[in-house]
C-alpha cells in the first residue's frame, strides 16, 4: 500500500489524472508504459513558442492532492518533487514549431507594417516581396511540421496511455488553429498591399501621364507659329500631320508594347489560377474550422440535457413537497377533529 | 472605359496607303455637330498609324486622351481600335484578335486590297462595338478574374463570421454550464426541503 501510495504523486507529475477509484489498475499500466515508451511523457513546458499556454502543473498536483486526501483520509501523501522535465520527442518537436510560430508571427507583423506604408516614392518593393516570400515559405514548413507532429501522435497511439493522446491530440489542434489564423493574417496583408500597389500605380500614371501631356503643348508653340489650339486639331487635319507626327513619335516611344499584350494575358492567367487554388484552401480551412465547433456544440447541448433533467428532478421534489405538506394539513385537521369529538364525548358523558 | 471605333484595313505589300474596309464608330459622347469632323478625324489617324506601323507588330499609341490601339497582321490585315485611356490594353487586343479572324473567316482575302467599305459586307463590328463598351462583361479573361477575386472576398467574410460564431459558441457553453449548475442547486435546495425540515 506505502508503494502505491508513493507512485501517487509521481502519476501526477507525469500530467496525467487518474481517477482516485483507478489509481490502482492504472498505476501498473503507467509503469509499464514508461517503460515501452522512449521517455515519461511530460506536460508542455511553459516557455511553449507562442507563449498562450500556461503552465498549471502545480494547480493541478495541489488538486488531485486535495481529492485524493478526500478519497483515503488520513494518509498524507509524500509532497510532490519538482516536475521532472523529461522531455520526449513530441514535446521537444511542439516546442519548436512553437518557437517557429511565433517567429513566423512576428514576420508577419513587420510584414503588415511595411505593406501599411503608402509612401509613393519610398516603396521598399524588394524588402516586402523578400518577406513575403519568407513567410509563405514559413507558413509552407509550419503546415509539414505539424502534419508530421501529427503522424507521430497517431504512430505513438498505441503506446500512450488514453488521456496522453488526447492531451497530444489537443496540442496538435491548437497548433493547427494557430497556424491558420496566421495564414489568414497573411492573406489579409497581401489583399492590402495589391491595393496599396494598385492605388501607387494609378497616382503614378497620374503624375507621369501630365508631364507628357505638356510636351506636345510646348513642342507644339515652338512649332510652326501656327495658332493651333489642341482641341482645335481635328477641323485641320492637314496641319494635324505635322503635329500628331511629333506626338505620335514621342508617345510611341513611351508606350510602344510589342510583347507585353501576351505577357499580360499569360500574367492574367496565373492569377486567376493561383487564386483559384488559394479559394480552395480557404474552404478547406472553413470545413476544418467548422469540424473543431462541432464539439463544443455537442458540449452545449450536454448542458442544456443535464440543465433540463435537474429542473425536472427538482420540479418532482417540489410537488411532493408540495403534497406532503398539503396532506399533512389534512391529517392535522382530523386529528384535531377526533380530538374536538373525544372532548365533546367526554363532556357529554360527564354532563 | 469608352470604345470609341473599330476600323479594318489592309495594308498591301505594294500600296503605301492602307485600304480602309471597314468601319463602325460609337461618337455618341461627343456633340452633334463634332461628329463628322471627330470620325474624319478617327478616320485618318487609324490609316495613318496602320502606314506608319511595321508589319506584324501591336502597338498603342497615346494621342490626346485616346489611345489607339493596333495590330498589323502578317498578311497584312490590320485592325484599329480607338478607345479612351482607361480602357485596357489586354481587352482591347483581345477584341482586335476577335474581329480579325471574324472577318478573314467571312471576306474572302482577295477583297481586301480592292475593295472598299461600300462594298464588303459585313456586319459584324456595330455589335462588337457595343458588346465591348463594357469591357468587363465582354472579355471572359475579366470577368472570371473578377468573379474569383469577389469569392475570396465573400469566402473571407465567412471566415470572419465564422470566427463570430465560434465566439458566441463559448459563450454559449458558458451560460449553459452556468445554467447547469444552478438548476443543480435548485434540484438539491428543493431536495433537502424535501428530505429533512418536515413541518416547515
Amino acid at each position: 500500500m506505502n508503494t502505491r501510495r508513493r507512485h501517487g504523486p509521481r502519476s501526477n507529475e507525469e500530467g496525467v489524472y487518474l481517477g482516485p477509484s483507478q489509481t490502482q489498475a492504472h498505476l501498473q499500466q503507467q509503469q509499464h508504459a514508461p517503460a515501452d515508451a522512449p521517455l515519461p511523457y511530460a506536460p508542455p513546458p511553459a516557455d511553449f513558442g507562442s507563449g498562450s499556454c500556461r503552465d498549471r502543473t502545480t494547480e493541478f498536483q495541489s488538486v488531485c492532492r486535495s481529492l485524493q486526501s478526500r478519497q483515503n483520509g488520513l494518509q498524507p501523501s509524500k509532497p510532490a518533487h519538482s516536475p521532472v522535465r523529461q522531455h520526449s520527442d513530441f514535446t521537444l518537436y511542439a516546442k519548436r514549431i512553437g518557437r517557429n510560430l511565433s517567429n513566423t508571427f512576428a514576420k508577419l507583423e513587420k510584414l503588415t507594417m511595411l505593406a501599411k506604408s503608402k509612401s509613393l516614392f519610398d516603396d521598399k518593393a524588394t524588402e516586402i516581396d523578400e518577406l513575403t516570400h519568407i513567410v509563405k515559405q514559413d507558413i509552407n514548413h509550419l503546415n509539414k511540421q505539424i502534419a508530421q507532429l501529427q503522424e507521430l501522435v497517431r504512430s505513438r497511439g498505441r503506446q500512450n496511455g488514453r488521456h496522453q493522446q488526447t492531451h497530444s491530440n489537443t496540442v496538435v489542434v491548437s497548433l493547427q488553429s494557430k497556424l491558420a489564423a496566421m495564414s489568414n493574417d497573411f492573406k489579409s496583408v497581401l489583399e492590402v498591399r495589391t491595393e496599396n500597389l494598385k492605388e501607387q500605380h494609378n497616382r503614378r500614371e497620374q503624375f507621369s501621364q501630365a508631364p507628357s501631356q505638356y510636351n506636345p503643348n510646348s513642342a507644339h508653340n515652338f512649332n510652326a507659329g501656327n495658332s493651333l489650339l489642341i482641341q482645335d486639331e481635328s477641323k485641320q487635319p492637314g496641319d494635324v500631320s505635322i503635329n500628331m507626327d511629333f506626338r505620335a513619335s514621342q508617345q510611341m516611344q513611351l508606350i510602344n508594347e510589342q510583347n507585353s499584350y501576351i505577357q499580360s494575358r499569360a500574367d492574367t492567367m496565373q492569377d486567376i489560377e493561383t487564386t483559384i487554388v488559394e479559394l480552395g484552401s480557404i474552404f478547406q480551412q472553413l470545413a476544418h474550422m467548422v469540424k473543431e465547433q462541432e464539439e463544443t456544440v455537442q458540449r452545449i447541448d450536454a448542458h442544456v440535457d443535464e440543465t433540463s433533467f435537474n429542473i425536472e428532478a427538482a420540479h418532482t421534489e417540489i410537488l411532493k413537497y408540495f403534497q406532503s405538506v398539503s396532506s399533512n394539513r389534512w391529517l392535522m385537521i382530523k386529528i384535531f377533529l377526533v380530538l374536538i369529538i373525544f372532548f365533546i364525548v367526554f363532556t357529554v358523558f360527564l354532563a | 472605359m469608352k470604345l470609341f471605333s473599330i476600323s479594318v484595313l489592309f495594308k498591301g505589300a505594294t500600296s503605301s496607303k492602307p485600304n480602309l474596309l471597314k468601319a463602325a464608330y460609337d461618337l455618341s459622347s461627343f456633340s452633334f455637330f463634332q461628329r463628322s469632323s471627330v470620325q474624319e478625324f478617327m478616320a485618318f489617324t487609324c490609316s495613318l498609324i496602320v502606314e506608319r506601323s511595321a508589319s506584324g507588330s501591336r502597338s498603342s499609341v497615346k494621342e490626346k486622351d485616346y489611345m489607339c490601339h493596333t495590330y498589323i497582321r502578317d498578311d497584312g490585315l490590320s485592325v484599329v481600335v480607338v478607345a479612351d485611356s482607361e480602357y485596357p490594353q489586354r481587352v482591347a487586343f483581345s477584341l482586335i484578335d476577335k474581329v480579325l479572324d471574324e472577318f478573314t473567316r467571312l471576306i474572302d482575302s482577295s477583297f481586301w486590297g480592292t475593295r472598299s467599305p461600300d462594298t464588303i459586307h459585313y456586319t459584324g463590328l456595330d455589335p462588337y462595338l457595343a458588346k465591348y463598351q463594357n469591357p468587363r462583361e465582354a472579355d471572359a479573361l475579366t470577368k472570371v478574374q473578377a468573379e474569383v477575386e469577389e469569392t475570396k472576398v465573400i469566402l473571407h467574410n465567412t471566415m470572419e463570421s465564422l470566427l463570430q460564431r465560434g465566439e458566441k459558441l463559448d459563450d454559449l457553453v458558458a451560460r449553459s454550464e452556468q445554467l447547469g449548475d444552478t438548476s443543480k442547486a435548485f434540484y438539491k435546495t428543493a431536495r433537502k426541503h424535501n428530505s429533512c425540515c418536515k413541518m416547515m
